[in-house]
């Protein structure tokens, strides 16, 4: 009698272990590796925040629906200290040790491209809605993808803003910090410059540490450009709008590749940040809108709610890089643990989507970048960015020429 | 011509903030010979020291240095005091270890609390110049220059015409003499980091005005005043001054002249040479060599 008692709770701890592992298991475990330190800090806890502004609107909904049942989602992410090959292994141990269902992209050309690497070996779709280096897309890869366009092209806007500028600027100057997306940014300042008619006077490269940018910007301003275009990040920004203000050079237009439209750009420079032009991709006045955020500016106020900050237009890319995925699981009807047959079959559903979402159409191409963005450019005026170019989505007429330090 | 010009100043401008961080990290290290690796950090206490009373009371940031002398001379001292003074007769390399983990614990500590985002004091007259014929000087950076200059002088005075200094100078040249001689040898190693410590936050509030302050930028500084104090003379107080001027002069000139991206290939080439063929300073005035 007592081995059958014994043998009865046996069986019913069995069950019961066996029934806790599964209502564990229900539940998408969703990782990435991302900087949360380091360099890119700041710009990878904005990231850290799409996602969980997602991950959290999705569980207040009782989590991702499949076949009628809800699986709630769990963001796991780990700090690449903005070294590429951490993020590297920090996301081959998202994958091998911490065996997450699926993965996402953190912040930075550098990491991406080095975490892409290991996703594509294990089969596990990538989609970032922060990097955008052109060499990420010429991998032959098949499961990485960016919400974002290639760096290239994300500065057309900026460029080709100088269209409608009156009296229409003639020369440029480009700097820009050597590392992949910003290099990169360079790259496509020159293209569009060229094929706008303005002849660039200047081009350098300069190390991400640089500390001091009075010197570097000095030669810049002896040869007299009408436009600075600055591939950056936000630091980069933050030091040339500094240093240029410290050495009192004032070109008609100044350009950024990514800055800017991070919050703390404004709240740090305040009125300094006035007149600075900046590439963006996505803006909270664009007609968009998808079943999950709502319109582009409901995202953008909900945002603000939660955040008691306005998105950046990498944050809206990154949240809609994540709810691509979203939408993709549904349609599949794939459910929790994710299995490799699943995984390829998510990433042949990407490569065929064409999702309206807050952010606009997300369709990607063949290499993984999406191809359907608009070369936005924003300006700040009187303390908020604004869309100003192109002329039917802006929201304000560009100010040209920019006011000179000493009148301001 | 003007534009050599300009160069040079920035140059010499760019030397008065790295001897302005410097002096602090050559006083510690010519005292105790502790290669302090928080340094930087304690640059990073001193802007932030600044940035918050700036933000919070709309103080300016001229009038936060007290603040930051005395918040961080209590720090320097207190730490030397209970903590390095544990391990000030231990072979080097522990000290090494001691000071690394100090910086990370401040870097993520602070980076905790603060953020990771990046930051900068913006008044009024931020990025204010003079215009003098054409060469512009930006005046945060001439009162850096200008402080720089009066705490290596204030330093050189301390060390010789004050019993501290006296005692402070007697333990560098030889602890165990002085500790015969009635002087508390832990006592001066904590006061002497203490000064180092406040003087390094000067700097510290006054480049939050032209330069980006976050949590994690302290290595770098830790890095470039090394070079600095190599270059001037370790433990040689004005080597600081001298150090930063030369490096501040030729980074500047190479990034008008040649290319910003070998300013730090340069600086660190400097470094080299400089440790292998004159490793008292350029002055030659440095304890070591």
């Amino acid at each position: 009698m007592q081995k059958l008692c014994l043998g009865v709770m046996i069986a019913c701890l069995v069950i019961f272990l066996a029934s806790g592992i599964s209502l564990a298991q229900q539940k998408f475990r969703i990782g990435y590796a991302d900087p949360l330190t380091g360099t890119f800090g700041r710009d990878g806890n904005l990231v850290r925040d799409a996602y969980n502004f997602w991950g959290d609107l999705v569980n207040a909904k009782g989590g991702i629906e499949v076949k009628g049942k809800k699986y709630p989602v769990e963001l796991i992410v780990i700090d690449d200290k903005s070294i590429a090959a951490e993020n590297a292994k920090f996301t081959e141990k998202l994958i091998t040790e911490d065996k997450v269902d699926l993965i996402l992209g953190g912040f930075g050309s550098d990491s991406v491209f080095a975490g892409s690497a290991v996703a594509e070996k294990y089969k596990y779709p990538l989609i970032s809605g922060a990097a955008s280096s052109n060499k990420l897309f010429e991998r032959g890869f098949r499961y990485y993808f960016s919400t974002l366009g290639k760096a290239t092209e994300e500065v057309r806007g900026c460029v080709d803003i100088v269209q409608i500028l009156s009296p229409k600027p003639k020369s440029g100057a480009i700097i820009g910090s050597d590392i992949l997306f910003t290099a990169l940014a360079c790259e496509g300042y020159k293209k569009y410059a060229a094929q706008n008619g303005i002849e660039i006077i200047h081009s350098e490269l300069f190390p991400i540490t640089l500390q001091d940018y009075n010197s570097m910007l000095l030669k810049v301003k002896q040869k007299n450009p009408d436009i600075l275009f600055v591939g950056s990040h936000l630091m980069v920004a933050m030091k040339t709008i500094k240093a240029m203000k410290e050495i009192d050079f004032s070109p008609k237009m100044v350009t950024f590749s990514y800055g800017p439209t991070v919050p703390d750009f404004v709240k740090s420079l305040v009125k300094d940040a006035e007149y600075v032009v900046a590439a963006s991709e996505w803006a909270p006045n664009l007609p968009y809108k998808d079943p999950l955020f709502g319109t582009a500016r409901q995202f953008n106020e909900n945002y603000f709610k939660k955040y008691q900050r306005y998105p950046d237009y990498v944050e809206a890319a990154s949240a809609a890089g994540a709810y691509a995925m979203q939408v993709a699981i549904e349609k599949l009807g794939i459910t929790p643990p994710v299995k490799e047959e699943d995984r390829v079959r998510l990433m042949e559903e990407l490569h065929k989507q064409n999702l309206m979402t807050f952010y606009g159409v997300v369709k990607f191409g063949p290499d993984g970048a999406n191809e359907a963005h608009p070369p936005v450019a924003v300006q700040i005026q009187n303390g908020k960015l604004l869309n100003v170019f192109p002329r039917e989505a802006a929201e304000a007429a560009p100010w040209y020429p920019m006011k000179p330090w000493k009148e301001r | 011509m003007l534009l050599f010009l300009q160069s040079l100043l920035n140059g010499i401008l760019l030397g008065g903030i790295y001897a302005a961080y410097s002096a602090g990290f050559s006083l510690i290290f010519g005292v105790m010979g502790v290669i302090n690796i928080f340094h930087g950090e304690m640059v990073m206490l001193g802007a932030f020291i600044t940035y918050w009373i700036f933000i919070l009371f709309h103080i300016d940031p001229f009038l936060t240095i007290p603040f930051s002398i005395i918040s961080l001379f209590i720090f320097g001292y207190l730490i030397q005091r209970f903590v390095i003074n544990r391990v000030i007769e231990a072979p080097p390399m522990i000290s090494y270890i001691l000071t690394f983990g100090i910086h990370l614990i401040i870097a993520y500590t602070a980076l905790w609390i603060w953020t990771a985002d990046f930051r900068t004091v913006t008044t009024s007259y931020s990025g204010f110049n003079a215009n003098i014929s054409g060469i512009i000087i930006p005046y945060a950076r001439l009162a850096t220059f200008g402080l720089a200059i009066i705490v290596v002088a204030g330093l050189y005075i301390l060390l010789y015409k004050s019993d501290v200094g006296r005692a402070i100078q007697a333990t560098a040249q030889d602890k165990e003499v002085a500790r015969l001689m009635g002087v508390n040898v832990k006592q001066i190693y904590a006061i002497t980091f203490g000064i180092g410590a406040a003087i390094t936050a000067i700097a510290g509030s006054l480049i939050s005005t032209y330069f980006i302050i976050f949590p994690q930028m302290g290595l770098s500084y830790t890095i470039m005043a090394f070079c600095v104090v190599v270059l001037g003379g370790m433990g040689y107080i004005p080597g600081a001054l001298w150090g930063g001027l030369i490096l501040g002069v030729v980074q500047s000139l190479t990034a008008t002249y040649i290319n910003a991206g070998l300013s730090g290939a340069i600086t660190f080439i400097l470094l080299f040479v400089m440790l292998v063929v004159r490793p008292s300073g350029i002055v030659g005035k440095g304890i070591v060599g």
